[in-house]
């Protein structure tokens, strides 16, 4: 430290030496086109500026000796010593984006080319092209080895992110750190207010982040201002209708009673008379249309930003607004958000700094994805006989209905739920420099969100004599009802880090990085409900307005905690740009892990080598050639708060005394457990980047085993134990994957042009469940009464389990011939194949029938510019998944079905795929099988935008930097051989109940228009 | 200056630590949980009396009532049932075929393991809560007779087990076997401190009738000590229990079994149990009902499930004094005789199964059934364990066993008195088998006379016709699933 007080002399003495001043043009080859908005900084310092709109910019610098680095996205980086000259020129060349992007690490960034682990990037640039609702988005497609899934197409639906695949049975969400902030769930941030997303996929990179590294981690950073540029106010908006992208094909009202009169009689039973002529029933209700709808969708973005030389800052507000396709309003999703983010030089050797962002949403949540009474899954079944709205405009309801079917339309009409959130996350930080290349940085941030959900369920009753209520149960509410619930998450993190970073002798650069952090999460939620408001004007549905006593009243109160507290070190060496290394370790102590394992270690080491580099590298065509690997691991601590401990049950009782008095006892019946800890996840990782043909080309490679093991499960336990078995650190599941992303620029006569696309592949199976470990069955499904998935050691995750269909019996010999199945199967029965050959169909011959998760997804992009025009196609798909069609209740006779059931077996030699109807199943036709798999691969035009920027001659007159209008459409192609309402389905519940369509809420085929302007 | 900065950096970086170990300890703010109860004397005793649950258990899942083992194994009894194959597993261990992959043994390992966990729970979590210490001291030694109740119907089924003497983390699972001889070791220490710990029978307030006694814990002592041969500290105990004149005989042979002679005046050690809680086929760790009653009812309009029958050579032991010994009445139920309210016996009336002989003992009326229509209903007799009868007759053979003949005959013939019966002047060896033919009238169909075979020497010579071998039948076979699931870490008895 005695070196640190000449130091400073020095930075001010060079302060305050004589200016030189120097100006020139950036231009960019090998067109010579003007660099509008490149950086011009003196290296090592804080000084700069911005090129404008012809490219010229004019700094002061303090001597010859002056660095000054020339940097446009893009484009390699130039580096011009000034010495004598005062007009510096300087002509940038193409780099491909992917090398020279710089890439958020973790506690540091790095460029790519000097990365040996396996980062994935999407830049604003990207974002921008391409209006996302959600950040999340951003990922889809764009990163190899990022799935992104919808829960729900409904407006603010989450959606799940999988990084390199699912490797556990628990929870599988990646770790998400905005601005250096862990945060749980996206939905509170702008997309447009993102500067970049980094994914950390190998276990090397996120070992930083150790015990919650596991499932990768997304680094998302938020816009800031850059130093020594003007002012820029800009205003982005569009504006657009979102539709469905497609119908289910349903049965029409004539072929509906065509084949409820069938299956009427295949029972034995009269049918009804009034389907005696179903060609006078015409077409009847189309369920689908009812509740579909046109909806808008709406953004405004109002952005201020610049810089001076001591300080950077960024204002923004942005306001969204989005209906539902289903649901319209009632499935509405607002947000609106603020973000400061600041920076300021204090002294030479303190910074300043600040990222805030407050947010305000609120959502309007229908019942979504639920097989017994969503409006979608109502519209899929509801009969088309019966009409939307009786003769008086009142709602109808169905005569065949009894339970979960009734009038979806009303069902969405009498929906009022809404969740309300306030959340603040944002951080203040400190960098302090204590000698060359040694920098210390304090943050503190917080994370807050006060939400509010408040319910009110209306009076209502569709019954045609209101005096007698015939309606069924679920076509009325006699008794209105209302609740609500205050959820409060208040986290706070101190992180303090330490990096150290300098170059000797020219080729040997070290940075060195150690911090500490803790972190504090505590959640608070409290509630109550009551019935009968006098009032059934949902304005009025407060507890306090409720004329039911105080008895009848509910109110719950929840708590819970926990804490981290973290050390951490790295270590990045690069030896004369062709070695690099890396090595990083953590240690984590949280309090959610058992008393004998409150610690985790997690190691990791990367090495790299940059064999273009090397002097006897001499393949004309490859300009970049890196290898690189990786071991590293790391943790996942979403085990639960408590789950060391265990619950008192009471009841255990005994009776004493003379009277027999049955006396409480206590006791836990499962164990609690000590040894609780993370699961742990071991990652190698292999890869190569490369950049040839001057550039041109880009080609990122990576290979990947990742084994999770702890896996926490509760597998059987010996019974000296006494209890029953607690959640154990056990079970162990392997992925392995491929994932290549590729990169072309190009150019024909004006036209430029970028094709990129990635593809990965993906394996993952469960290789243990622990001694005598059971499997797991998810996927419930509620016409076959049975579970469709299963988890189990050698298969993939949720994999689909049940019989396999053999064709239809064309008569009783076939039946008679085959396995027995039930006493009255007939012909028109679907026959199942005896896999174990016993001569009866029994749970034995059940087997694996599908797989929700893709081996592969991809996706791609072409982007065209000429001029100022723009156009941008970006595909995405998956393939090899499947999806378990539970759309159709089966368990009820009356309900309607899709036109495929018009195939159905009439008679010997009509059908061998779709049985016969009957008003009863002996067969059990609608057990779990291979009949409601389908192929749930696809291949989508997410979107495609043409923009169009006005020529600066124009703007220049109006002052504008920059205006763009463009129109962008989503969804608008989907290839797909899913018959259901749309094929990207997620998990929707647990982490097992993959790729089960429920009813799904579908995404919209969106169509807007928007401008974007900069002055 | 600078060292002002570099004092704020390294508190920083370093202060954060100092206080880390705290920040992570959070316990749970909502709920019961294992962190947050175990703080009042009313948590003590809900603790204690999840253990005395663990008492009642018979069907956990599978049936392991101790008549299965104490009377169907021996030559008082057999199975019984609708036939062969109702509970086909407990005919062949009857006849010493059975299989280590029965739900009956891993039912019985499992329900005494329980017990033993319980136990354990509360001898760790109830010290250090702030209470009345005589209380305390009384709610650990309860534990303690508990768990060594448990070894010992453990030891004496199946020889060394696991010896858990805390609550076991997930990594000790993997347990393997200790000796017999440490496991009786453990019994004897456990039942040393609780009959200095727990109260006399007279000194526990009415409501809490039911709760294990200084007597209770002195006698399962006496057991242990003529399991172990110990004969010189067995009569001293056992005299310790006369001395207290906490026990007296009943008047009345026939007055012990009904439901008014529950916790009588000779009641030691009593499982207790009540009719007023629904049959349960499941685990019936939450139910107050036994299902003795039921199971040993004849079938037919009786609505039993006939089990557990008397054999002939049972009944005929009761003739042998050359008159019928007048306990027979009150232990078996003839053709003929009324079966309480519930009809007069008869082949017929049983549904035509050809036994003569039912067991009478855990019997109930129609009249004390519980009143809500289970099909199955479970009955309220309480299980006699341990009578005051049961302590003299072990006091007669400890007593023997140091040559006080004078005194066994005392005793034993203290027993025969209350039902009349000439008193034994035999000597030596044949006032040994006095006193063993005593213990199978005494206390036929209460679950001791396997036991009693095994633990004296006679089961290779009474039992050989039955099938039994030396040096096999002795114990019964580990559970296979138990061995299984630590990874064979638990032994295999030998012949099984």
């Amino acid at each position: 430290m005695r070196n640190l007080l000449p130091f400073l002399f020095l930075l001010l003495a060079s302060a305050v030496a004589a200016q030189v001043g120097v100006s020139g043009r950036v231009t960019l080859q090998p067109y010579g086109d003007a660099a509008i908005g490149a950086t011009v900084r003196v290296k090592g310092a804080n000084i700069g500026a911005v090129t404008d709109i012809d490219g010229n910019y004019q700094l002061n610098v303090s001597g010859p000796e002056v660095v000054l680095v020339f940097s446009y996205t893009g484009f390699a980086d130039q580096e011009i010593t000034v010495g004598n000259q005062r007009t510096i020129d300087v002509a940038l060349a193409e780099s491909a984006a992917q090398l020279a992007e710089v890439v958020v690490t973790g506690y540091g960034a790095q460029k790519r080319s000097s990365i040996s682990g396996s980062v994935a990037s999407v830049s604003a640039e990207e974002i921008a092209e391409r209006p996302i609702l959600r950040v999340e988005q951003a990922l889809q497609g764009r990163t190899a080895g990022v799935q992104v899934a919808q829960t729900s197409g409904s407006p603010g639906s989450v959606l799940t992110v999988r990084v390199r695949g699912v490797g556990t049975i628990n929870n599988s969400d990646p770790l998400y750190i905005v601005d250096g902030i862990p945060v749980d769930g996206l939905d509170f941030l702008n997309p447009n207010d993102i500067e970049s997303i980094n994914v950390l996929k190998d276990a090397a990179s996120a070992a930083i982040y150790g015990a919650r590294g596991a499932n990768g981690v997304v680094l998302i950073t938020t816009k800031g201002g850059k130093r020594n540029q003007d002012g820029k106010i800009s205003y982005d908006a569009y504006y657009g209708i979102q539709r469905p992208w497609r119908l289910v094909d349903l049965l029409d009202a004539r072929e509906y009673a065509t084949l409820q009169n069938e299956a009427y009689l295949a029972a034995g039973k009269t049918p009804p008379p009034e389907f005696a002529n179903p060609a006078v029933l015409g077409e009847g209700t189309n369920w689908q249309e009812a509740i579909f709808e046109h909806a808008p969708i709406a953004s405004h973005q109002l952005t201020f930003t610049g810089g001076g030389e001591r300080s950077a800052y960024t204002l923004s507000g942005n306001y969204f607004s989005q209906d539902g396709i289903v649901g319209g309003d009632k499935a509405n999703f607002q947000r609106a958000t603020v973000r400061f983010n600041s920076s300021h030089d204090l002294k030479t050797w303190f910074t300043l700094g600040n990222n805030i962002g407050f947010t305000w949403l609120e959502r309007d949540g229908l019942i979504e994805n639920s097989q017994y009474n969503s409006p979608i899954i109502r519209a899929l079944n509801m009969d088309p006989i019966t009409p939307v709205r009786k003769a008086d405009g009142t709602f109808a309801y169905s005569n065949y209905a009894d339970t979960d079917i009734a009038n979806p339309v009303n069902g969405i009409e009498q929906t009022h739920s809404t969740w309300r959130t306030n959340r603040v996350v944002g951080s203040v930080y400190g960098d302090l420099k204590l000698a060359p290349g040694l920098t210390f940085r304090s943050a503190y941030s917080l994370d807050a969100t006060f939400a509010v959900q408040r319910g009110f369920v209306p009076r209502f009753d569709l019954s045609n004599v209101p005096s007698l209520s015939e309606a069924p149960a679920a076509e009325k509410n006699l008794v209105n009802s209302v609740s609500v619930g205050n959820f409060n998450w208040r986290n706070w993190q101190l992180e303090n880090v330490l990096t150290w970073q300098k170059t000797f002798q020219q080729k040997h650069n070290l940075t060195l990085i150690a911090g500490t952090t803790a972190l504090s999460n505590r959640y608070d939620a409290s509630g109550g409900a009551n019935t009968n408001l006098p009032s059934n004007d949902p304005d009025d549905a407060y507890i306090s307005n409720t004329i039911d006593p105080i008895a009848s009243q509910s109110a719950y109160q929840f708590a819970s905690e926990s804490s981290l507290f973290s050390w951490f070190g790295k270590t990045n060496y690069e030896f004369d740009d062709r070695y690099l290394f890396s090595a990083t370790f953590r240690a984590d102590g949280s309090s959610r892990f058992g008393r004998n394992n409150r610690y985790g270690y997690f190691p990791s080491f990367s090495a790299g080598w940059i064999a273009s580099h090397e002097s006897f590298w001499n393949v004309p065509f490859v300009n970049f050639f890196k290898l690189r690997a990786s071991w590293g691991q790391n943790g996942n601590d979403r085990i639960g708060d408590y789950s060391f401990t265990t619950v008192v049950s009471t009841g255990q009782n005994y009776t004493f005394g003379p009277g027999e008095n049955i006396t409480n006892g206590s006791v836990a019946l499962t164990a609690a457990n000590p040894d609780l800890k993370w699961e742990t996840s071991t990652q190698t990782n292999f890869g190569a980047d490369f950049e040839l043909f001057d550039g041109r080309v880009g080609l990122i490679a990576d290979y990947y085993i990742k084994k999770t093991s702890d896996m926490l499960y509760a597998a059987p336990i010996p019974l000296v134990a006494g209890t029953a078995a607690p959640v154990q650190n056990v079970a162990t599941a392997e992925n392995r994957g491929i994932e290549l992303a590729l990169n072309y620029r190009g150019r024909i006569s004006e036209v430029r042009y970028t094709l990129g696309g990635n593809i990965s592949f993906i394996e993952s199976e469960v290789t243990s469940l622990g001694r005598g470990g059971e499997p797991v069955y998810s996927g419930y499904v509620q016409f076959a009464n049975a579970n469709a998935a299963k988890t189990d050691v050698g298969h993939p995750l949720g994999a689909f389990y049940g019989y396999v269909t053999d064709g239809i019996f064309q008569s009783q010999a076939e039946v008679e011939a085959a396995a027995f199945q039930s006493e009255q199967t007939s012909p028109g029965d679907i026959r199942f194949k005896d896999l174990d050959g016993n001569g009866v169909i029994d749970a034995n011959d059940q087997t694996y029938i599908g797989n929700p998760t893709p081996s592969i997804i991809y996706g791609f992009n072409a982007d065209f510019s000429w001029k100022g025009l723009e156009l941008n196609l970006f595909f995405q798909g998956t393939e090899g998944n499947d999806i378990f069609n539970s759309t159709t209740r089966y368990d009820f006779a009356y309900v309607n079905r899709p036109s495929s059931a018009l195939n159905r077996w009439t008679g010997p030699g009509t059908s061998n795929t779709e049985p016969r109807v009957s008003l009863n199943d002996p067969n059990q036709n609608a057990r779990i099988s291979d009949r409601f798999i389908e192929d749930g691969s696809y291949l989508r035009l997410k979107t495609l935008q043409l923009g169009y920027n006005l020529p600066q001659n124009w703007l220049k007159k109006v002052r504008f930097d920059k205006m763009k209008i463009y129109v962008t459409g989503q969804n608008l192609l989907t290839f797909t051989k899913y018959s259901g309402l749309d094929p990207e389905i997620g998990n929707v519940g647990g982490s097992l109940e993959i790729g089960i369509d429920r009813g799904f809420y579908p995404q919209a085929r969106t169509v807007m228009g928007g401008v974007s302007l900069t002055f | 200056m600078k060292n002002i900065r570099l004092i704020l950096c390294a508190l920083a970086f370093f202060g954060v630590a100092a206080c880390q170990k705290d920040f992570l300890e959070k316990k749970p703010i909502v709920g019961v949980t294992e962190e947050n109860f175990y703080r009042t004397e009313e948590d003590a005793i809900a603790a204690v009396n999840a253990a005395y649950a663990t008492l009642q258990f018979q069907l956990s899942p599978a049936g392991h009532f101790r008549w299965f083992w104490g009377d169907i194994m021996s030559d008082d009894a057999t199975k019984g049932g609708s036939g062969d194959n109702d509970v086909n597993d407990l005919l062949q261990l009857e006849n010493f075929n059975g299989s280590s992959n029965t739900d009956l043994l891993e039912s019985e390992w499992s329900a005494n393991f329980e017990g033993i966990y319980r136990a354990n729970v509360v001898l760790e979590k109830v010290p250090p809560i702030v209470m009345d210490e005589n209380l305390k001291a009384r709610i650990l030694a309860e534990a303690r007779f508990i768990r060594a109740w448990n070894y010992y119907n453990l030891v004496t089924m199946f020889g060394g087990v696991p010896l858990v003497d805390h609550v076991l983390a997930p990594s000790e699972y993997d347990m393997p076997r200790a000796s017999a001889n440490e496991i009786w070791d453990f019994i004897e220490q456990d039942l040393d401190i609780a009959s200095r710990d727990l109260w006399k029978r007279s000194e526990y307030p009415p409501a809490d009738l039911g709760r294990i006694t200084q007597g209770a814990a002195q006698a399962l002592l006496v057991k242990t000590y003529l399991w172990r041969q110990k004969w010189a500290e067995a009569k001293t105990t056992a005299e310790a229990i006369v001395q207290s004149n906490e026990y007296q005989l009943v008047a009345n042979y026939a007055d012990i079994f009904p439901l008014y002679g529950e916790n009588n005046s000779e009641s030691v050690f009593e499982i207790q149990y009540m009719n007023a809680s629904g049959g349960n086929w499941g685990k019936n760790n939450a139910n107050e009902g036994s299902f003795t009653n039921v199971f040993q009812r004849a079938r037919g309009q009786f609505g039993g499930y006939g089990f557990n029958i008397p054999t002939q050579d049972f009944v005929d032991e009761f003739f042998k004094e050359g008159f019928e010994d007048p306990r027979l009445k009150s232990t078996v139920f003839r053709v003929g005789e009324p079966m309480g309210d519930r009809g007069v016996f008869t082949i017929d009336a049983t549904g035509g199964f050809p036994h003569l002989y039912y067991p009478k003992k855990y019997f109930s009326n129609k009249s004390e059934d519980a009143p809500f229509g289970d099909p199955n209903p479970n009955g309220g007799s309480n299980d006699r364990v341990i009578r005051y009868a049961d302590v003299l007759l072990m006091h007669a053979e400890a007593a023997y066993h140091t040559g006080n003949e004078d005194a066994a005959r005392t005793s034993l013939n203290q027993v025969r008195d209350r039902v009349g019966i000439p008193h034994i002047t035999a000597t030596g060896q044949a006032l040994l088998d006095a006193i063993y033919r005593e213990r199978r009238l005494e206390l036929g169909f209460e679950a001791h006379r396997f036991f009693d075979l095994v633990r004296t020497g006679q089961a290779p010579q009474v039992l050989q016709n039955l099938g039994f071998v030396a040096g096999i039948h002795e114990l019964f076979p580990i559970p296979q699933s138990q061995i299984q699931a630590t990874n064979g870490a638990l032994t295999q008895n030998p012949g099984y």
